[in-house]
């Protein structure tokens, strides 16, 4: 029989102490034992990205992590980001450019954007669809998105300027 | 699809996930990335009751110079070969092909161990062992062995690892300076496993000859491969049309490729030929550039 | 004098921000999996892993004793709950077949549910379905369509004739005399290959039983819970006010959440069995397995044009691979009719006869899947006429201009019935044309191809009906209604406004879209109007959302109901301001007497009426309130034509789409965003079709296409930009409106398979099988460099 373990997880800044079985994916950790359903399953095999959350400042699938592995590690969703009234500026971007439809792609596409803005200049169209490409949207055709994160980049660029 | 059940233990350190190993057979596995892993426990095609976390061992994610070749720790996330400057400078062609490697979020987990442990047949890090001639250090509970990546494919997704061995570290032997590289891969996606790649690097001598030549492929074979005759038709001579299309040849004949749901063994045969050239084209015309 | 509606501009054809989205973007939609609900238990299934077997013996005795399982039900346990359901129509040669929660005697598809495994965790469910023993005894399996038509082929269902439980014919005219008249006739077999859905959100359902009330309320990722409201109040026996089907938020559909499922069926009755909630969520393995497939068509077909290239008659023979079962409510009618039915196409042809069947073959179940029959059909027609062409040397672009249907022609009668009402297909093809810089984009593949480049151009012009009326059935003879959509608009006490309809938006941004023309024809500000939607109770009747209804029937029935409502509110701000309702407007919340400033707000007309007593005379009080159907009767023709230039890589055969453009003409446009990304992931699922997706099964029927590592979805890097063009003609229905959501899929797969041909052409191939992977081009390429050597 698996022994449940004890974990203390940081989620978007709060400290969660919980007991887990081995085998709890992390995002079932947080959809249902946090009840953080922000973060959505799509293929539990790594495929769709629908998962993706931020672990230690990294992007990463949420259905490839057991929640037992996590101790001590600091774990940013999309609930994070913005709040229903002040959106961040990436939420805004995509509010703004139409870059969701049903919406269950989109914390994923949106966690993977805020570690692509982190590590990659997206100084051109062809290298955003590249960094979005572990992301599947199967509603917007990819091109409103594109355009959000271009937005987001510009606008950036002349912040940073 | 969720895993069956299994018990968790985390290892601090090399010794403590070799004596894990060995107490529980084959019924353990180690975690490290988990990127290929992890699906397999979801679907339940793997039921280890014992899985070894390796994540939080110290020192297992370093990649340094040694010299004559770069030493990087098994632990060393595919993202840090891609991004890591001594890669850049030493083993451009890794670079680049690390970022045919899925998409960021597993790159970000996944391990150089891994991947090697693991031997997808159609993988880009087992290849680019197999082309730089990278020595492998195995741990055990009897100590420590190197093995050379010629020899450590046996099969698809095997490997010479005992039950209780785990790869340690991997070193990359230097190229000679000049060297050019060359990477081809066509796959139905961008970042899906290979349908077929070829990475190539190549050396001249003062008199624009090749010196040293290096060809190896995945995707054809339940193993990658390296070209060696191939290599030796290159040998010697400047690389021209002809030298290419003998190339081609002996690549699509030392290709053993299968068919599956993707691709024939057909077309992957004819796709590994023409990526060879296309590597083999590259990495003359960087050599060129690098030498005076 | 100023009208104070000019004060506050129309939000119709405005690209107004979504309203669904600050809640989507925070990670608080409220998708099933999301719902928490007390005390709920999970199920697995477990699935037939044989294509056709008579199931002999299931021994649940350990699953029964795992941890958490509080029970296991296969279909003897569940026998006495229900009344099966079965997918009627009055068509003749149709042949329906039941569905019941489980398999009962036998299975016909790897996948279909034989036992449910009900416990406190989906974890603990999946434990248990490992340790069940079924004994199938395998009965004889034929999975090619083709075989499995002949007449001695193994029967799928034992009271049926034969394997094929569909057949219709459409014709007008003598066509094989009109074929031996032509002056050129250009044919082809044509195959595409099956497809699933894949909604990002795989399907998921939670049934809740109320004892007291002896009510049942399923929350289901669907498209259609009027429909399933429907068919489970027979089903479950029970009445509309103890029964309510709720779509919460739904992570796509695309036609693949618009059937109703075994596993619903099993979620209500394991529900009101146990007397707890019970929730199934698919895996992704389930949803490529066993969600409804589509577009597995084979369709020969041959084209008779005369010397200037007029197409002169048109014959084709279909075939639909509809899998084990006729999906409930649509029947296995739904798609292989299409195919025939659409095939003429936009263009002027007196002389045709499309004969469709559709066989049962052991594999998931056909259903509806974005497009449905129309890009097959577009698929064909468009190969053909492109091939005609290039007999006669005339450009595709001229032969489209001699055939499409002229303004001055509508409406038009099309050979096989239907009826385009006026859609502009010539002014789409022009700016289509002018769009994509048809010409230079010409005179670029001959410098490519005089540099050994493979470039190829193609254009797709397709039409279909959409906003479909009561005049005709989205499949025939079913006994559903899916042409009328009701609004039910009113002012509560607060003066907020309620807005509720029988539609189930999935994405397609109808809380944001029918909030627009509420507004602008009741007057409200568009911040207190809400949108109910996606819920059995909130009208009287309801169907959901599919077949590119939602906006033209729901936006028909929001203008009739608002603009009623707006005549009682003008009647109690008539009395209120002491004014002529002749010289009152209404617009942003508020009434105005024309050229003055006095006005009253709605939320004060709602307190006279409601809450201020004697505030408004008995005489003078109105019902702030109103039901109003829109049935359009026939539906309106939407148009467009798709160009996509493509590259070949004349080496790898890698596929690079060059450029795309769409023309489209989809009426008048609510939100410009939200029709662009319509298109765009049309298009993008058409692109899946052309070059990526395809279902496979082996010969024994076991599915090799079982994760997304092997059903290829197009991600970002695989699908270009667009260029989308917006034409209005005007459509006839109320509001102007068009539906459009299914568009970009007809033509997209038409427009790839022209450009690839065309690419191609030098080599002599053809491009008449979808998806044209790179494995197909290698197998083409090779043929034709083998048939040039000899």
């Amino acid at each position: 029989m698996s022994l449940a373990r004890p974990v203390k997880i940081t989620v978007n800044g709060t400290l969660y102490e919980r007991v887990v079985e081995p085998r709890l994916l992390l995002v079932d950790f947080l959809r249902h034992t946090l009840g953080l359903t922000g973060t959505h399953v799509g293929c539990e095999h790594g495929v769709c990205g629908a998962c993706t959350v931020i672990v230690d400042s990294d992007s990463m699938r949420a259905c490839l992590l057991f929640a037992v592995q996590l101790d001590g590690c600091h774990v940013e969703t999309v609930e994070g980001l913005g709040s229903l009234k002040v959106l961040s500026a990436l939420q805004e971007a995509f509010h703004e450019h139409h870059a969701l439809q049903c919406g269950f792609c989109t914390p994923g596409m949106l966690m993977t954007t805020v570690d692509l803005l982190r590590k990659r200049p997206l100084a051109s169209d062809a290298e955003i669809r590249d960094g979005l490409s572990g992301n599947l949207c199967r509603c917007t055709g990819y091109q409103h998105i594109v355009d959000a994160v271009r937005a987001v980049v510009a606008k950036q660029r002349e912040t940073d300027a | 699809m969720k895993p069956p059940p299994f018990d968790y233990q985390r290892a601090d350190s090399v010794e403590m996930a070799v004596a894990a190993l060995a107490r529980a057979g084959s019924d353990a596995k180690i975690i490290a990335g988990g990127q290929s892993l992890v699906p397999m426990l979801n679907f339940r095609l793997l039921r280890p009751s014992l899985l070894i976390d390796i994540n939080r061992i110290a020192g297992l994610s370093f990649i340094e110079d040694d010299g004559d070749g770069l030493r990087i720790g098994a632990l060393a996330r595919h993202r840090h070969l891609e991004v890591s400057p001594l890669i850049a400078r030493f083993f451009p062609g890794v670079a680049e092909a690390m970022s045919h490697v899925a998409h960021l979020a597993i790159r970000n987990r996944g391990t150089i161990g891994g991947s090697l442990s693991h031997a997808d047949p159609a993988a880009e890090l087992p290849m680019l062992a197999m082309l730089l001639d990278a020595e492998l250090v195995i741990a055990s509970p009897r100590g420590r062995r190197t093995a050379q990546a010629g020899t450590f494919f046996l099969g698809a997704l095997t490997t010479d690892l005992a039950e209780d061995e785990l790869l340690t570290e991997v070193r990359l032997p230097k190229l000679p300076a000049g060297s050019g590289w060359g990477f081809a891969e066509v796959a139905r996606r961008h970042g899906d496993f290979a349908l077929a790649a070829v990475a190539a690097t190549l050396s001249c001598d003062g008199d624009g000859a090749v010196a040293t030549a290096r060809i190896a492929m995945t995707g054809v074979g339940d193993t990658p491969l390296r070209a060696r005759e191939a290599e030796a038709l290159l040998l010697g001579r400047a690389v021209g049309p002809s030298g290419l299309a003998a190339v081609a040849e002996a690549v699509r004949t030392a290709a053993a490729p299968a068919t599956d749901l993707h691709a024939s063994a057909d077309y992957r045969r004819h796709l590994v030929s023409v990526l060879a050239q296309r590597a083999v084209a590259a990495a003359w015309q960087r050599a060129q550039e690098a030498s005076p | 004098m100023t009208d104070a509606s000019q004060l506050h501009p129309k939000l119709v054809g405005q690209p107004i921000k979504r309203r669904e989205d600050p809640r989507l973007l925070t990670g608080r939609g409220t998708f099933v999996d999301d719902r928490p609900v007390a005390h709920a238990l999970h199920v697995a299934f477990r699935r037939s892993d044989h294509a056709h077997a008579r199931i002999t013996a299931i021994d649940t005795t350990q699953a029964r004793t795992m941890p958490g399982v509080v029970a296991v039900l296969t279909a003897k346990d569940l026998a006495e709950h229900y009344q099966p359901l079965k997918a009627t129509s009055r068509m003749a040669n149709y042949h329906a077949t039941p569905l019941t929660p489980l398999a009962r005697d036998t299975v016909r598809y790897v996948g279909e549910p034989v036992v449910g495994v009900v416990a406190e965790s989906r974890y603990l469910a999946e434990d248990a379905v490992e340790t069940i023993a079924i004994d199938f005894e395998p009965l004889p399996v034929e999975t090619d369509p083709e075989a499995a038509a002949e007449p001695n082929a193994p029967r799928l269902h034992e009271d049926a004739e034969s394997n094929v439980i569909v057949a219709r014919e459409f014709k007008r005219g003598d066509v094989d005399a009109a074929l031996a008249d032509a002056y050129v006739t250009v044919k082809g077999r044509f195959r595409v290959h099956r497809k699933t859905a894949v909604a990002i959100e795989p399907r998921a359902c939670l049934a809740e039983h109320d004892a007291g009330h002896e009510a049942l309320t399923l929350h289901s990722a669907t498209q259609i819970p009027g429909i399933l409201r429907d068919a489970f109040a027979q089903a479950l026996d029970l009445p509309g006010t103890r029964l309510r089907i709720v779509a919460p938020d739904v992570g796509g559909g695309f036609g693949g959440k618009a059937s109703l499922y075994a596993e619903e069926f099993f979620v209500c009755v394991a529900a009101r069995l146990l007397e707890r909630p019970v929730k199934w969520t698919s895996d992704r393995m389930e949803d490529l397995i066993a969600t409804s497939q589509a577009f597995d068509e084979i369709i020969e077909a041959e084209l008779g044009v005369d010397r200037a290239g007029c197409v002169q008659a048109l014959a084709a023979e279909a075939l639909g691979d509809i899998g084990a079962y006729s999906i409930y409510p649509w029947t296995a009618a739904l798609e292989p009719v299409q195919v025939v039915s659409f095939l003429p196409g936009p263009y002027r042809l007196a002389t045709y006869r499309g004969r469709t069947r559709g066989v049962a073959t052991p594999k998931a179940p056909t259903g509806p899947y974005r497009g449905v029959g129309r890009p097959i059909s577009t698929f064909v027609m468009e190969r053909l006429m492109d091939m005609a062409a290039r007999k006669l040397g005339l450009d595709p672009r001229e032969i489209r201009e001699r055939n499409l249907v002229n303004a001055e022609e509508f409406p038009y009668k099309v050979a096989s019935g239907l009826v385009w009402d006026k859609s502009g297909f010539r002014e789409c093809l022009d700016r289509a044309c002018q769009a994509i810089g048809y010409d230079a984009l010409r005179a670029r593949q001959a410098a490519l191809r005089a540099k050994g480049g493979w470039f190829g151009i193609g254009i797709a012009s397709y039409a279909e009906l959409t906003g479909i009326g009561s005049r005709i059935s989205v499949a025939p003879g079913m006994p559903l209604n899916t042409g009328t959509e009701t609004a039910n608009i009113r002012i509560d006490s607060t003066g907020a406004v309620t807005a509720s309809f029988g539609i189930a938006a999935h994405g397609q941004g109808l809380e944001t879209t029918l909030a627009q023309i509420v507004a602008d024809h009741l007057g409200a500000q568009i911040g207190d109007i809400r949108i109910v939607h996606g819920d059995s109770a909130a009208v009287a009747s309801g169907s959901g959302s599919y077949a590119s209804r939602s906006l033209v029937l729901a936006g028909g029935a929001a203008i009739r109901a608002a603009e009623a409502v707006r005549e009682k509110v003008l009647a109690v701000a008539s009395h209120l301001l002491e004014a002529e309702a002749a010289d009152l407007v209404a617009a942003g919340g508020k009434v105005s007497v024309a050229g003055t400033d006095r006005s009253v707000t709605f939320r004060e007309i709602a307190r006279a009426v409601y809450l201020e007593m004697g505030r408004v005379p008995p005489q003078a009080r109105e019902e702030l309130a109103a039901v109003k159907s829109y049935d359009p009767v026939f539906g309106t023709t939407t148009s467009a034509t798709h160009i996509a230039a493509v590259e070949i890589d004349p080496h790898t055969y890698e596929v690079r789409i060059d450029r795309y453009v769409v023309a489209e003409d989809c009426g008048r446009v609510v939100n410009p965003k939200i029709v662009d990304g319509q298109v765009h992931g049309g298009v993008a699922q058409g692109i899946g079709a052309a070059l990526y997706e395809e279902v496979r099964y082996d010969a024994e029927g076991q599915i090799q296409t079982a994760s997304l590592v092997d059903y290829l979805v197009p991600a970002a890097s695989e699908i270009p930009p667009m260029d989308v063009q917006h034409l209005d003609s005007q459509s006839p229905s109320l509001g102007g409106y068009r539906g459009m959501g299914e568009g970009g899929t007809i033509g997209a797969p038409a427009a790839i398979a022209n450009a690839l041909a065309d690419a191609l052409a030098p080599l002599g191939i053809e491009i008449n099988e979808l998806p044209a992977t790179p494995e197909r081009l290698f197998r083409l390429i090779e043929q034709a460099k083998a048939r040039s050597e000899t």
